[in-house]
Order: C-alpha cells, then sequence, then structure tokens
C-alpha cells in the first residue's frame, strides 16, 4: 500500500503538473527580483563602487583645466598648416569639405576661400613641435607638453560643444567633469572646495559660461564647482556678517547642526547631511580661503615667470596662479574658462590680445608646477571646445578675416600628470579641415582624462532615474598612445 | 512522513530546475543585493551535503535489484528521500554558488568550469528523482548513471576546490617552490623573456618535438630559423616576405591562418613584438633588450611591455585597520587609499595654523601603509623628519617650503623606497647635498627650486647624481625683459562731489608711478611721481605710467577725476531709450557709474544710455533752487562702429518745466575717421543760474539721412 502511495505521488497528472509549474513561475519572478537590468542590453554595471577610492592607481592626483572659451583657431597657434597660405583666397576644395554642415553664420556664404594664417611658425624643443610666433611662452615648454591635434567633438555651437567636452553631453543636466572627479576620488583637503571655478575675459569676442557647466548634475551637491571671484569676497557669502565672531558662529552651526540632524532623522533626506557637510567646510574655508587668494606674499621670481597680471585679480595670469595655489593645496578640479576667443572676424587682431593674455601664464603654471614636483601629479589641459574652420568668414582682406567654428578638427594641449611629455599627437590633412590621423573624440578625451586620475570610465557609474550615467555616456576609448 | 509534504518538496525540486535554468541563462545580469551575499557564503559550508547524500544514493540504488532489498519497503522509501534531499540540497548549493560568483575575486575559466558542472550536476539529480521510478529504468541505466554522477562530481568538486584552494593544491607540497617573477627590464633577455613567452602561448602547443605541425619546431632557435615544411619562416630584417607573419596576418578563415582558427589568437601587441623582432636587421636571441640600440623599436617595445606590468604596483604589507584609518582622518589630515583594494595609503597634511608634530607621531599606527606623505608648507623639522622616517614604504615626499634643512635629510636616507622627493622653498645647501644624495639609493627625481643652491650648484649636483633627475625651476636671470601692466585706481569711481584723494597703485611692488595731468605723456624724467595721499578738488585728467628696475615701462593709462557738486532729486526721459542701451533710465547720469570700452565689458554693457532716432531730452527736477554754472557731458566714440559725440546739447533752465530759457548749448569736436575708441568728457561753463528745474537736450550726430548712436554714461552740474 505504501509503495501505491508513493507511485501514485508520482503519476504527474495535468493538476500536479500545472502546480509545479506554477512554482517554477514564481521562483523565475523571484529570480527576476535579482536582476534589475534582465531587459537591458549589455552594459557594465559597477555596484560596488566606493566614492573616493580610485579603481587603480593613478598616475595623476588633480587636474587643472585652462579652459579656452570660444574656440581658439588652431590654424594661427598649433596646427601649421602652410598649404592653406598658399592657396589663400582659393575655395575650398568641396571633396574636402564634404557633407560638414555649417552654422548659421556661414552657411548661406556664397564662397568658402581658404586663409592661412597670418602668423608664423617656428619648429622647438626636442619634439621639433610647430608653434606660432603667437605663443613664444609655450614654445619654450613643448617638451613638457603632449598636443593633440586631432580633437573632435559633436557639436558646432559654443553652448551644446562646451556643455559635451564638460559633461559628456550636449543638454546641460549632467555632471560636470570635475563633480564627477570629486564624486571619484573625494577631497584631499577637506578646507577647499574640491571643485573650483575661476573665470577671466580676454578683449575679443566672448562667449557666456554658466553655472551649469560647473553643475554636479544629479550628483550629491558637495560636488558642485565653487566660483572663485576677482575682489574681496572671492567666495560669496563666506565672510561673517558684521559683529559675528568666529565663537558665535561655532556655536550657531552646531545648534544648526543638531536641528539638522533632527530633521535629518525624521526625513531621511541626503540634502540635509550634504548641507550640515557643506556649513562645516564652510567654517573651515573662511580661514583657508584669505590664505589661498593672498597673492601679495609671491616672492619677485613668481611674478617674472607669470608676469605682472597675475597680480591683477581676476586676470587669466592671476587665475593660473590661483590654479596652481588651489591645486597645491589639494583641491582636485581646478576649472579656469578665458573668454574672448570666438574670433568670427577681425581674427588677426583680436587673437594677438587672447594668445597674449595666456600664453605666458599657461607656461608659467607648467613650469611651476614642475619646480615644486606637483607636475607628476597634476594634469593640466589646455584647450577649446572646438576648432574653427580653414575659410574665411565673411570678407577676406588682405591683412584681415575671420574662422567660424569647426568641429571636424582642434588642437589640446596637456602637459604633466602622466601624460607623454614633448610629443604631438594625431595629424589633420593639408588643408586643416578633416582628421588625417589618430582621431580623438571628446569621450575618448575624457576617458582619458578619467584613466589618469585611476577612474576607469566605464566604471565611474551612477544611477540616476533607472538609468547608469557616465561622464563618457556610452562610447570612449582611452588614448593609450599618449600615456607616459 | 506527511505526504502533502514530500509532494511539495518534489514539485519544488522541479522548480528549482526552472529557477536555475533561469538564472543561469540571465546570469550575467545578476546582481546580489548586500542582504543576500552571505547566502552565497554559505555555499562552501553546504556543498558538502549533498555531496556525500549523492554518493549515498548512487551507490544504495546499485542494490535496488538484489533480492534482499526489492521488496524493502524501507530501503525504498530511504532512497526516495535519500534522492530527493539530496537533489534538493544540491539546488540549494548551485544558487548560493550562483549568488557567490557574483562577488569580486570569482572569475576565469576554473570558474565557468565549476559553475556548469555544478549546474550540470543538479540537473542529472533532479532527472534522476524524476527518472528513477519509471519501469525502463533498468540495471544498466542505474550503473551508467551511478558513475556519470560520480565523475561530474569528482570533476565539480576538483574545480571548485582549485577555485579556493588555487592549482595543485594536494600536490604543491611536494613540489619544489618554483618562483615566477616578472623579469627586470635590465635583465630581460630578448627571446627567452619575451619572444619564447608568446610563442609558448599561442604556437608552440602544436610545434613542439613531440607534435612538430608542418615540421615546425618553434620552442628553440635552431628550429625556429630551419622553418618548416612551407619553407623558412623569415629573413632577418625583412618584414615582407616572411612566411610566419603571411600566415599570421591572413584572414581568419584561411586554412593556414595561424594560429588555426578555434585556438586562441595572437593579441595586436605580441604581433608588433614579432614584428619588430623579424624587422631587426640581426635577429636577436640571447641578446639583453638592455643591449639593443635605443632606437630599435623592440627594444621599446619591450620596454612598454615590461614597464606597464610592473607599472601597478604591488604592495607586499598589509593593509591598515579601517578603524585606525578613520580615526586618523581628520579635517586638516586627510588619508586616502591609493586604489581600490590597496594597502597603500597616501597622506596629505594642511593649514599651518592648526600644524603639530602630533600630526606625524599619530600616524605610527599605519605607518607601513604610507606611501606617500605631503606636509607641503607646514612648519615641520629636522627633528620631525625622524617620524616620517618610519614611514618604511615612503615613495613620493613633499616637504616643499618646510622648515627642514639638509643636516635633518639623513634620517630620510633610511627610506630604502623613496622615489620622489620635493625639497623646493627650503634652507638645504650645496655641501650637505652633494655628500646625502649618493645614500638616497632609489630616488629618481628631486626638486631643489628656490632653495639655497646656485644654478651652478644644481648643475653640478645633476653632473654628480646621474641616475637621478634634479628638478631646479625658474630663475630670474633678467634675460626677460617684462613689460609692466600700467597703474590701477584704487577709487570706487572716479566722480567726486568736492574733493578726491587718487587712489592710484600698481601691483608689483617696488614700482614707481609718474604722471601727468597737462595731457602730456608721462617719462620718467620730467613727469611727477605719484604719492599717496594727493587730494584734488577739480576735474583732473591724470595720466600715468608705471617704471621698475628690470622691466619695461608701463604703456600710459588715463584717469579722468570728475566733480559733480550738483545732483537733481528726481529725473525724467521724455524719449524712449534705444532698446539694447537702456542702463538705468533717467538715474543712469548721475549715478557715479562710468562706462567702459569692449563690449565684453558689463560696464559696456550695463553703463551707457543710448539713443540713435530720437533727442535725449532729461528733466532734472530739484526740490530746493540750485545755483548752475557749468554742465559736462560724458560719453563714448567708436568711430569705425559709428558710435559718435552728440551733435549738439542744448542745456535750458528755470523754476519749473513750462519756464524754461535755453542756458547754453555744447558741440563737441567730431572724432577722425578710424580713430580707436575712447571717452570723453566735454563741458561749457555759463553765468551762473538759479534753477528748480533743468532740461538737457542731447541730438544725436545726424550726417545727410545717417544718424548716428549716442552712449552717454554720466552728466555734470557744478
Amino acid at each position: 500500500m505504501e509503495k501505491e502511495m508513493l507511485e501514485h505521488g508520482f503519476s504527474w497528472n495535468r493538476r500536479r503538473f500545472l502546480s509545479a509549474m506554477s512554482l517554477g513561475v514564481g521562483s523565475v519572478a523571484l529570480g527576476s527580483l535579482l536582476m534589475p537590468d534582465l531587459f537591458k542590453n549589455g552594459g557594465v554595471t559597477d555596484e560596488n563602487f566606493v566614492p573616493g577610492v580610485p579603481h587603480f592607481a593613478p598616475r595623476a592626483k588633480r587636474v587643472i583645466y585652462l579652459f579656452q572659451n570660444g574656440a581658439p583657431s588652431q590654424q594661427e597657434l598649433f596646427d601649421y598648416k602652410p598649404k592653406l597660405r598658399e592657396m589663400t583666397g582659393e575655395e575650398i576644395p568641396s571633396s574636402v569639405r564634404g557633407n560638414q554642415r555649417l552654422t548659421g553664420m556661414t552657411a548661406y556664404q556664397a564662397s568658402f576661400p581658404l586663409v592661412g594664417s597670418f602668423v608664423d611658425f617656428k619648429q622647438y624643443g626636442q619634439s621639433q613641435a610647430w608653434i606660432s610666433d603667437l605663443m613664444p611662452y609655450t614654445a619654450k615648454i613643448v617638451d613638457e607638453l603632449c598636443i593633440i591635434k586631432s580633437m573632435y567633438t559633436e557639436a558646432i555651437n559654443h553652448d551644446p560643444a562646451l556643455t559635451f567636452l564638460q559633461t559628456g553631453a550636449q543638454v546641460g543636466n549632467r555632471p560636470s567633469m570635475g563633480a564627477w572627479l570629486s564624486y571619484g576620488l573625494g577631497n584631499e583637503n577637506k578646507n577647499l572646495p574640491n571643485f573650483t571655478v575661476l573665470l577671466s575675459r580676454g578683449i575679443g569676442n566672448g562667449q557666456g559660461v554658466y553655472s551649469k557647466l560647473w553643475s554636479n548634475g544629479f550628483l550629491d551637491s558637495v560636488h558642485q564647482g565653487v566660483q572663485f571671484s576677482k575682489g574681496e569676497d572671492p567666495v560669496l557669502y563666506l565672510r561673517d556678517p558684521e559683529g559675528m565672531s568666529r565663537k558665535d558662529r561655532r556655536e550657531m552651526l552646531d545648534k544648526l547642526a543638531e536641528l539638522n540632524d533632527l530633521s535629518y532623522k525624521e526625513m531621511g533626506d541626503p540634502e540635509i547631511a550634504a548641507k550640515v557637510q557643506q556649513y562645516e567646510m564652510a567654517y573651515r574655508m573662511q580661514t583657508a580661503v584669505p590664505d589661498v587668494m593672498d597673492l601679495s606674499r609671491e616672492p619677485d621670481d613668481i611674478v617674472k615667470l607669470y608676469g605682472p597680471d597675475c597680480l591683477v585679480p581676476g586676470t587669466y595670469a592671476a587665475n593660473c596662479l590661483l590654479a596652481r595655489k588651489l591645486s597645491e593645496n589639494g583641491v582636485r578640479f581646478v576649472q579656469l574658462y578665458h573668454q574672448g576667443w570666438d574670433q568670427h572676424g577681425n581674427l588677426p587682431f583680436e587673437i594677438q590680445k587672447q594668445a597674449k593674455d595666456v600664453d605666458q601664464a599657461s607656461a608659467a603654471l607648467v613650469m611651476d608646477l614642475k619646480q615644486r614636483g606637483l607636475l607628476d601629479e597634476t594634469l593640466v589641459i589646455w584647450g577649446g571646445e572646438f576648432g574653427r574652420t580653414s575659410y574665411t568668414q565673411g570678407r577676406l582682406t588682405k591683412d584681415n578675416y575671420g574662422r567660424d567654428h569647426h568641429p571636424r578638427c582642434f588642437t589640446v594641449w596637456m602637459a604633466g600628470g602622466g601624460i607623454k611629455p614633448g610629443i604631438v599627437y594625431g595629424e589633420t590633412d593639408e588643408f586643416g579641415y578633416n582628421i588625417a590621423s589618430n582621431p580623438v573624440h571628446v569621450h575618448d578625451f575624457q576617458a582619458t582624462v578619467l584613466q589618469q586620475l585611476g577612474l576607469d570610465h566605464e566604471k565611474l557609474i551612477y544611477k540616476h532615474l533607472g538609468r547608469r550615467y557616465r561622464l563618457t555616456d556610452v562610447s570612449g576609448t582611452v588614448v593609450k598612445d599618449i600615456i607616459a | 512522513m506527511n505526504r502533502k509534504l514530500t509532494v511539495f518538496a518534489s514539485q519544488l525540486l522541479a522548480a528549482l530546475v526552472i529557477f536555475i535554468a533561469f538564472l543561469l541563462i540571465f546570469e550575467n545580469k545578476l546582481v546580489v543585493p548586500l542582504w543576500l551575499q552571505p547566502a552565497g557564503r554559505m555555499h562552501p559550508l553546504l556543498l558538502h551535503f549533498p555531496i556525500v547524500l549523492l554518493l549515498v544514493a548512487v551507490v544504495l540504488d546499485l542494490f535496488r535489484f538484489s533480492r534482499s532489498t526489492a521488496n524493502n519497503a524501507f530501503y525504498h522509501s530511504l532512497q526516495f528521500y535519500l534522492f530527493l534531499s539530496a537533489a534538493l540540497l544540491c539546488g540549494v548549493t548551485v544558487i548560493m554558488g550562483l549568488l557567490l560568483s557574483r562577488e569580486e575575486g570569482y572569475e576565469g575559466e576554473m570558474l565557468q568550469w565549476h559553475k556548469w558542472t555544478g549546474a550540470l550536476l543538479f540537473f542529472i539529480a533532479a532527472a534522476l528523482f524524476f527518472i528513477r521510478n519509471k519501469a525502463w529504468y533498468k540495471r544498466p541505466f542505474v550503473i551508467s548513471s551511478g558513475i556519470v554522477v560520480v565523475i561530474v562530481l569528482i570533476l565539480t568538486g576538483h574545480y571548485g576546490a582549485t577555485l579556493t584552494h588555487g592549482d595543485n593544491f594536494v600536490w604543491q607540497p611536494l613540489e619544489a617552490y618554483k618562483k615566477t617573477k616578472q623579469v627586470p627590464f635590465d635583465e630581460a633577455v630578448v627571446f627567452a623573456d619575451v619572444i619564447r613567452p608568446v610563442l609558448e602561448r599561442k604556437c608552440t602547443g602544436c610545434h613542439n618535438p613531440d607534435k612538430l605541425k608542418g615540421e615546425l619546431l618553434l620552442t628553440d632557435s635552431a628550429g625556429i630559423m630551419k622553418g618548416g615544411k612551407s619553407g623558412e619562416l623569415f629573413v632577418s630584417g625583412s618584414i615582407e616576405t616572411s612566411l610566419l607573419l603571411e600566415r599570421i596576418h591572413m584572414p581568419l578563415e584561411e586554412e593556414k591562418h595561424m594560429p588555426p582558427k578555434g585556438k586562441i589568437q595572437l593579441t595586436d601587441f605580441e604581433i608588433e613584438l614579432l614584428t619588430a623582432w623579424i624587422g631587426s636587421q640581426k635577429t636577436y636571441f640571447s641578446e639583453k633588450v638592455a643591449d639593443l640600440p635605443e632606437t630599435d623599436t623592440l627594444r621599446q617595445l619591450i620596454a612598454a611591455l615590461l614597464t606597464t606590468e610592473a607599472d601597478e604596483e604591488r604592495f607586499d604589507f598589509p593593509a591598515a585597520s579601517e578603524k585606525d584609518i578613520a580615526s586618523l582622518n581628520t579635517d586638516y589630515r586627510t588619508i586616502l587609499s591609493v586604489a581600490k583594494g590597496s594597502p597603500a595609503l597616501s597622506v596629505n597634511i594642511y593649514n599651518r595654523e592648526v600644524y603639530s608634530s602630533r600630526q606625524l607621531e599619530e600616524l605610527n599606527k599605519i605607518r607601513r601603509n604610507i606611501v606617500a606623505l605631503n606636509v607641503n608648507k607646514l612648519p615641520v623639522t629636522d627633528d620631525q623628519l625622524k617620524t616620517i622616517r618610519q614611514f618604511e614604504n615612503l615613495r613620493d615626499l613633499n616637504l616643499n617650503f618646510t622648515d627642514i634643512s639638509a643636516t635633518g635629510l639623513q634620517s630620510l636616507t633610511a627610506l630604502s623606497h623613496l622615489r620622489n622627493l620635493s625639497l623646493s622653498g627650503t634652507k638645504v645647501g650645496y655641501a650637505e647635498l652633494e655628500k646625502l644624495l649618493p645614500q638616497f639609493g632609489s630616488l629618481q627625481t628631486l626638486s631643489v627650486w628656490s632653495t639655497l643652491l646656485t644654478v651652478k650648484e644644481m648643475e653640478d649636483l645633476q653632473q654628480k647624481n646621474q641616475q637621478l633627475k634634479i628638478i631646479t625651476g625658474f630663475v630670474d636671470d633678467g634675460a626677460d625683459l617684462l613689460k609692466l601692466n600700467p597703474p590701477q585706481v584704487r577709487n570706487k569711481t572716479l566722480v567726486f562731489e568736492e574733493t578726491i584723494s587718487p587712489g592710484l597703485f600698481h601691483p608689483v611692488k617696488g614700482v614707481e608711478i609718474r604722471y601727468t595731468t597737462d595731457g602730456s605723456e608721462p617719462d620718467s624724467l620730467n613727469a611727477e611721481l605719484f604719492e599717496e595721499g594727493t587730494v584734488v578738488n577739480s576735474n583732473t585728467f591724470i595720466k600715468a605710467r608705471a617704471y621698475k628696475e628690470g622691466w619695461i615701462s608701463s604703456d600710459v593709462v588715463s584717469f579722468d577725476f570728475m566733480k559733480n557738486t550738483i545732483r537733481p532729486d528726481s529725473a525724467v526721459l521724455l524719449n524712449k531709450l534705444n532698446h539694447v542701451h537702456l542702463a538705468e533710465g533717467a538715474n543712469t547720469f548721475f549715478d557715479t557709474k562710468l562706462g567702459a570700452i569692449g563690449a565684453n565689458n558689463p560696464a559696456w554693457a550695463n553703463y551707457f544710455a543710448g539713443v540713435r532716432g530720437v533727442d535725449m531730452e532729461l528733466v532734472c527736477f530739484f526740490n530746493n533752487p540750485v545755483t548752475v554754472q557749468s554742465y559736462g557731458i560724458h560719453y563714448m566714440v567708436e568711430e569705425t562702429t559709428g558710435i559718435y559725440p552728440p551733435g549738439v546739447v542744448e542745456v535750458w533752465g528755470g523754476e519749473s518745466q513750462d519756464k524754461l530759457k535755453l542756458i547754453a548749448t555744447l558741440s563737441p569736436p567730431l572724432p577722425e575717421k578710424g580713430q580707436l575708441p575712447f571717452l570723453k568728457l566735454s563741458e561749457t561753463s555759463f553765468k551762473p543760474t538759479r534753477v528748480s528745474c533743468l532740461k538737457i537736450i542731447a541730438k544725436p550726430y545726424q550726417l545727410k539721412e545717417r544718424r548716428f548712436l549716442l552712449l552717454i554714461d554720466e552728466m555734470f552740474l557744478n
């Protein structure tokens, strides 16, 4: 009987089959809970990422990004094209121009005459890199630089291109590169913001910069860039109001922290904790910032190195000097913007002034970091958001012309931070219009920067609204050839 | 046993089969939440149960057809439960294993084998449970399935054990301990250390003395030089004719492509290496890589190979406790992990005011883990270097602008890993450094900018310490003559009421400012030297220039200090302003905010009120009558873009708006064609007149039909 009972238990009828299957389906449903991306294709996730700890040993600890806002013309600075001079006035061959979309400013231009650089180039250093006469100080340090002539981007107007370079997307809702690094690497110095921004302006045609460019996007707001301005209050609202002593401030903050803690326990909103952190940092910044911003104690040879403008607050030279001081004090990402590089017209006149603004101080910054033994661990980047056309915009006269936006190629340089010094990477064709070898997309550039800081761009991920975000979005390859 | 429970258990087993199949299919999307990870880690504990149960079950199953057990109810019942529990436990173990495999540190071929054999074992066990009572399940089946189970079980167990204990765990003690070490670049031999390993990885599986496919032997130099059935592999220096490279570069589908399809292919780098090796004029075998010429491609490739692998430095010291690190991390001392999973730490200390030697001493707990220390600009003394000396694994040390001296450096020579030392801005001198530097065995870079060393001494040190890179830095030798920037002014506005003290200054120390007030160009001989405290009480147009020894004098800069004693109590504009030059409307003209030239300057965009098509008619009201005797208007001129001075300005005054008389008119001079942009004040004086209302009509300059733009930022009433 027992055996029959047992065997009965095995003779599966439909009901038992279905009930077993329902258990099976239930188990699948259970399992699917463990697979948040069941219906997603491919992709890498890194759930174990600990903010503030690099993926691997970094080559660089800090970045100083000398952003040349408005897009400096590569043809007048780094990308020597004798052919353009020969062909000045001739129409650009349509085979070269291809189907490149144009900006609204030149789209209706009847002809596109090529124009050679008004300024001469020479070769310098052991690398024999070509540098124009507009950059005599940069020319002296070419053996420290990795000049990338083959950068290209997807955007053709300033705002999207700038946003693309800074945040990896053309629309402005993502965290900026500095915010990503702050998130990925954490603070070296807890008394200064991890990501600072310095603005300056040349006399050339300018384009706006907006705080969205140093936004934390969806990252915690402690990673937002903090703008240091010129004048008495470099960081707004940092100073205690009149009549408030430092002791009073301390007591006030302690009390406030208690209250915030209460509401954090009640609401659980992480922004409350972030706010408390920011108050505390602001308190410590009250002593750290004046010390960093004080340029009066810089010795004479530093003034000579950067040029006398470095003592005039708000100038590019002063910002370079400040960048060195901030970086030396452990600020992970110092972002400079120098406006005025948008030479649609009157290029020969304006670019001379612009180059003069930045040449000496940029070179000085590299040398100054070097002489402090900091260049190895600091990555310095110089460049704009796109390039400029090899044909003229507007009327071409004997000594005047302009150049329009050009996304297909532009030049940036990097120095220090484990990047190969004294090399020129990538080439453009003889018209300086298309890339001839080793193209570097903006995402490749970003991936390389992250790589130098010990972060794998495919693993530096933040999940927001159900989607995982990266600085390099879904592309980007590290440019291994330029890594020392 | 409860029958319901038994049925449920067997159904559960069916469910497990589906569940595990599902997990296996979508395995790479599996994300294990933290709370489930302990379950995964129970895998090594639980797995022993199904092993034993399964073994017992399949062994006992061999007896099911023997007479003594055929009708033994207990035996059948026992077997039933044995198979059921073994299969169930097997399933649970597989799930746990899958969870565990998603954790870090489990990857590679071994894991794949273990996973799939384990899963297979479970499926077999489940299948056995379901089919073993079928009528056709006879003796041969029982024996063969038993053997299969045992084999799969052994394989699974073996792979799993290899995963946890490492390869060859059992026999390891019997074998001599073989040390495989990365060959340092200086010692590497071309064939033995670079080329042969490539061939061993990808080629000698077939081209070895035992197999000798294609009559080719790739294990030694003689065989390589001899070639195979199809001929010689290559002639040194000739890449194009090389048979070896031809085979490598053939399309994968070609039969003759090597390594054959299905085998692991050569990487791009390996191909590059072989190409460079063949491309050398002489085929290197026993030569040392370091003896190859610097420019040799092969040498450079090998250098890249051997250094990138050594690049990620492995530290052999144990990690510090997280608690210690957390407690030592303060607002002014940051301790950061160099990289994920690395025991190495970097320490930065900040803030001169709160620094004390304790900040270093407290680090003693983690002293072995510190590989980088930055105490830049802190008052660190020679004595404290003795604490730093304890940080035995230190690689990078930044002592810039500290209070140390060269004598203190003696203690640092004990740091046998120290690579980069920054001493910029310290008081180290030549004599001590010369003596000490040879004692720093591993030092690679040393920065000595802004120390007591002269340029000559730095060069000398570099000469004597070739293994070291000495960073010298910028020294002002006076060769690069720089131009000073122009003097600046401290005053918030140049418009004043009664008197003003012009606050001229220059940011560079020791600069002389010379100035004139008569419109002439200031020079270093005749122009007056500016001194603080000078006071002026009337319109003063200063032209100034900065001078300093060793610098080129600055450009001339002008500061126009302008007096305005009378301000209207209210004002109104009768015509509309140009919509991009609204400024502050009628309040623009007496707010002391002066415009500036240059479209990028906010003072250009915000402080000029402008008109083009209409006259600018401003009516000013005074609560109490005032006596006016002069009127001034300040405007911008940019000839090239058509921004011109007013054609004519009329000043009307009286008791009220309907009783106005013309008091004065003013016609400023016109700019020359192509003149550079400038700002200008034009004034007119008249008989003192008592007024309560003033009306100013400024008419844009007009030439035939063309009306020019008029931009005004301030007006002056005295």
